[in-house]
């Protein structure tokens, strides 16, 4: 029996009975965020986990996917799961005007520009630009989703609703990586030089990969409007891309299981060191440091890749 | 003019903060090519330490105004130089060879640590430099007055980068410091400690950063423990626009960021401020992709 | 499927309250993060209040116990904290500070049938939208902005330049205040912008500020950047006089601007406890002192004393914890009752009424002189 379908069906069956096993709202309500966090993290985790891209201002695209879901929903009265896809398509369509032009930076000087965009992103939804994003008082009155007649409210609601796109999430994001595509990705990030030589286009490459991650952000970006109704710049500050850029690190960038276990902890642990009361930030932050230090390479770092009839390499994970 | 003039200055004089702060950002970098986001904290220790001392011992009533404040800036620069070395032992040393990345979550968390260690010993509450430790009337410069302490707090900014450039330029443990950021495997086979460049390096930053966290308490009077993030994502920005690892370029970029958000500021928009300086920062990188001093070095992710 | 949905909903609403001998209050407050500062006065000043309800034996003849969750100053922690707070059997809840994260946290109250009083929470739309179990003690945007506009007026100022912050409250109040201006007096309002809060150095804004010649500057945001504003205005020699909304009111402005600054300064604010008449005010500052050993630092942490008294006071009326009950009770039948920051009563959809703001100058000395008594 493979050992990891095996843990991998435990997981599921377990997270899948969580709410009926656990009926506390408050902690359906953390996986919730573990969940949203756990999409956006595997979104930010195709463009700097397989592609190397230093993104540190994620927080703009799950910015403009929220705000498209929650303009186009409270003028027009569209109900908020149709948005899904044309949230993502906003995001996507920013993300391809704004790396176009910057997508060839290396290393931190593309993170400096990403922060850049995320700030003017940030302080443009709060100077209430084209009268459309409300300022600082944002946007309320975001109507709750509806599947087949049923109003998602509760938290074990979006649970399945949140869960369900994780999964899905999950799948694409395997399926990507598996391809053509995320081979040619790997290959850029691990030798740019190496991969230009073999004929990959890497700036379409590259680009191409920007684009998808920031899609699914603002897909995610509509989940969140959808959850909490009402969203205001604040909640996409540049903090916002640190947490989303240090749970791919954290959980090991690359690795889909590590994304998911990075964002159990980065947004499960505050919540667990609530009892510290004024210092549970504290804990957290060295709980962040000595993470590092015990599984420098995150806590599940991905596999080399295997391939059929090639023995594996020793330390071929570089 | 005069309105021009004034707002330049303004420029300059944050500006000049900013690039003390990313002189330490941009020495760490150089060397170990990490992004140090603790250092803004270091920043803000500095300017509570720097009041904790004055409350101990008032410094400028028997030191003399100007004595006293070097006096205590010495203090605070060597305690926190301290806390860098500390820092570097306990949260960068054990990742040294491992993915870049990594050590940057690791300084995230030293920041949120550091942070959150100052709000518990001092509180959350805004704490206040005494008024008046040092002289501050206006003095008229090109037809504009500008206060005193403003201009000084410039010119020690200057003094303190020039200091800094000479030490990495002439000296030998400068020449050190430039080979190991060079190619540290290569420095070693040179008979250079890397170790002990790197704690040499987390000497200068966080006791650069520390004077200016008190010069900042002394000048604008009020600190607070979230002050450091704030300074930090400048001085991290302008490291980074002036060429990172380039010490010329933190005093440029710096000076420029401060300038540039001012001029926003000034003929554009106030709410708008950052946005437009982001926004310029970005259109010099797209012309100069490394940096404004930044050299043409191959490097990968 | 279906059947698990319907059993875990099921699970869901027998989590009913069920009280035994106590009366659990939940404080929603941001203890970490930059209002941390907040945060805590209104722990300390509500659990203060708390003891000493107890001391004289509690509410129908129960213990209160508070329940204080951290907010974090942030939206999405704000949701989760009111989660949290609503399955740990509270019959209320006290706060929160800032208007969006008070926001985040309404829709999970009501859900609930949980009764939520925020303290910092002042922007219009919290009470126009027809919720049952809100309520607040501090005033709406609006009325302050109304006040400014006349008091505004009534000094005879006629060139205005108003700056805000961009966070939900001081933009609100700026925008109100600019509209009100208009409606009461012909003055005009000759700079509109903000400044970044958390920043120290402000003198690109003041220079802007002094090239557009007004007679006065309000400033809606918070005090330590009106402290800030104040010393580098003496600083570069500006003598033109400035008003500040009720975030300034706090003694540490003083501190920051010094003495010779911040005086002349004007600001608006509900009475402060210092001016309160009451032997009640004067003995509450007296105990928080001697037990914290320093004063509160501002008016919204003490509104959370005052939402606690009216909900402790509104439980012991309507004789029961039952959100219904209380909340009607608070609606209809509390009327004038005697708190740190005068009398409060609440209207129908749960703001405080009555004429809460006064102007306050400060004076040579830096204390804090109410001008219109």
């Amino acid at each position: 029996m493979n050992k990891n379908a095996f843990i991998i069906s435990v997981l599921l069956a377990f997270f899948a009975c969580f709410p009926v096993l656990f009926s506390n709202p408050y902690w359906i309500g953390v996986l919730n965020d573990i969940w949203l966090y756990a999409i956006l993290g595997l979104s930010l985790n195709w463009i700097v986990g397989h592609t190397g891209l230093f993104n540190l201002g994620h927080a703009a695209y799950y910015a403009v996917g929220a705000y498209t879901a929650a303009i186009l929903s409270t003028r027009y009265n569209i109900p908020i799961l149709w948005l899904l896809p044309v949230a993502g398509a906003a995001a996507g369509l920013f993300a391809l005007a704004v790396a176009r032009p910057i997508i060839h930076l290396r290393g931190d000087y593309l993170a400096i520009v990403t922060i850049g965009v995320g700030e003017i992103v940030r302080i443009a939804l709060e100077n209430d630009i084209f009268g459309l994003t409300g300022g600082s008082n944002g946007i309320f009155g975001i109507p709750r989703p509806e599947i087949f007649d049923m109003r998602i409210r509760r938290p074990w609601q979006f649970y399945y609703l949140i869960g369900g796109f994780l999964l899905i999430t999950i799948w694409f994001f395997y399926r990507l990586e598996q391809s053509r595509f995320g081979r040619a990705l790997n290959y850029i990030k691990e030798d740019e030089t190496a991969a230009e030589g073999s004929g990959i286009n890497t700036a379409w490459y590259k680009l191409a990969a920007f684009v998808i991650g920031a899609v699914w952000a603002g897909m995610a970006g509509t989940l969140f409007a959808a959850k909490m109704t009402i969203i205001s710049p604040g909640s996409f500050n540049f903090w916002e891309s640190v947490l989303i850029f240090a749970i791919v690190i954290l959980g090991g960038a690359g690795s889909i299981p590590g994304v998911i276990l990075g964002a159990f902890l980065l947004v499960g642990l505050p919540e667990f060191f609530r009892n510290f009361a004024d210092a549970r930030m504290l804990f957290f932050g060295a709980a962040m440091v000595l993470m590092m230090i015990f599984r420098n390479k995150g806590l599940l770092p991905p596999l080399a890749r295997k391939y059929a009839g090639v023995p594996r390499v020793k330390g071929g994970d570089a | 003019m005069d309105f021009f003039l004034q707002q330049l200055f303004n420029g300059l004089a944050v500006g000049g903060i900013y690039a003390l702060v990313a002189l330490g950002y941009t020495m760490v970098y150089g060397v170990m090519k990490l992004m140090n986001f603790a250092h803004g904290e270091l920043f803000t220790m500095g300017a509570f330490l720097g009041l904790t001392l004055l409350g101990v011992f008032s410094f400028t009533e028997v030191l003399g105004p100007f004595g006293g404040i070097f006096v205590l800036i010495l203090m605070v620069m060597g305690m926190v130089a301290i806390m860098g070395v500390l820092l570097e032992r306990v949260a960068y040393r054990p990742l040294r060879n491992s993915p870049r990345l990594s050590a940057i979550v690791s300084a995230l968390g030293a920041s949120i640590f550091l942070q959150n260690a100052i709000m518990l010993m001092y509180g959350a509450r805004f704490q206040v430099y005494p008024h008046g430790l040092l002289p501050n009337t206006p003095v008229s410069l090109f037809g504009v007055d500008i206060p005193l302490l403003r201009i000084l707090l410039f010119l020690v900014s200057v003094f303190m980068m020039a200091g800094l450039y000479f030490f990495v330029q002439r000296t030998r443990i400068g020449t050190a410091i430039r080979a190991a950021a060079i190619d540290q495997d290569a420095a070693r086979l040179m008979g250079i400690n890397v170790d002990r460049v790197i704690q040499i390096v987390f000497i200068i930053g966080p006791a650069l950063g520390a004077a200016a966290g008190v010069m900042v308490g002394i000048y604008y009077g009020q600190i607070n423990f979230t002050m450091g993030w704030i300074f930090g994502l400048k001085a991290f920005t302008a490291a980074i626009i002036g060429g990172i690892g380039n010490i010329p370029g933190a005093m440029l970029g710096g000076l420029l960021l401060g300038v540039l958000e001012t001029m926003g500021a000034a003929y554009i928009s106030t709410a708008w401020k950052d946005a437009i300086a982001f926004g310029v920062l970005i259109l010099i990188l797209l012309v100069r992709p490394r940096g404004i001093l930044g050299e043409r070095v191959a490097d990968k992710l | 499927m279906k059947k698990v949905l319907c059993f875990a909903a099921a699970l869901c609403f027998m989590a009913a309250p069920a009280f035994a001998e106590t009366i659990r209050i939940g404080l929603m407050a941001p203890m970490t993060g930059s209002w941390a500062s907040e945060g805590q006065d209104m722990r300390d000043i509500v659990t203060l209040l708390a003891e000493e309800l107890n001391a004289k034996g509690g509410v129908l003849g129960k213990r209160v116990e508070i329940v204080v969750e951290d907010d974090a100053g942030d939206p999405r922690a704000a949701a989760l904290a009111a989660q949290r707070l609503a399955t740990r059997n509270v019959a209320a809840v006290i706060g929160t500070y800032g208007s969006s994260v008070a926001e985040a946290a309404q829709n999970i109250y009501d859900d609930y049938d949980i009764i939520q009083v925020a303290n910092g929470a002042t922007s219009n739309r919290l009470t126009e939208k027809g919720l049952n179990f809100f309520f607040r003690t501090c005033p709406r945007n609006d009325e302050q902005a109304m006040v400014a506009a006349n008091a505004l007026k009534s000094m005879g100022f006629s060139k205005i330049a108003i700056l805000h912050d961009n966070t939900s409250y001081a933009r609100g109040l700026a925008d109100d205040a600019r509209k009100f201006i208009g409606e009461v007096s012909d003055a005009k309002v000759v700079f509109f912008n903000a400044l970044t809060p958390g920043e120290r150095d402000f003198n690109t804004v003041l220079t802007r500020m002094r090239a557009s010649d007004p007679d006065v500057i309000l400033f809606t945001g918070y005090y330590p950047e009106a402290g800030l504003l104040l010393r580098q205005k003496m600083e570069m020699g500006w003598d033109v006089p400035m008003m500040g909304g009720d975030a300034t009111n706090n003694p540490d402005l003083v501190e920051i601007a010094g003495r010779q600054a911040a005086s002349g300064f004007y600001f608006l604010s509900p009475p402060v406890p210092q001016d309160l008449p009451t032997d009640e005010a004067r003995a509450f500052l007296a105990a928080f002192e001697k037990k914290y050993n320093k004063l509160p630092g501002s008016i919204w942490a003490v509104l959370a004393g005052d939402a606690f008294t009216a909900i402790v006071t509104a439980i012991e009326g309507a004789g029961s914890t039952d959100s219904k009950k209380v909340a009607d009770y608070m609606r209809t039948r509390l009327k004038d009752m005697p708190a740190l920051t005068g009398t409060i009563s609440f209207n129908s959809v749960g703001d405080r009424i009555g004429d809460v703001y006064r102007v306050y100058q400060v004076n040579a000395e830096g204390a804090f002189v109410l001008m219109n008594p």
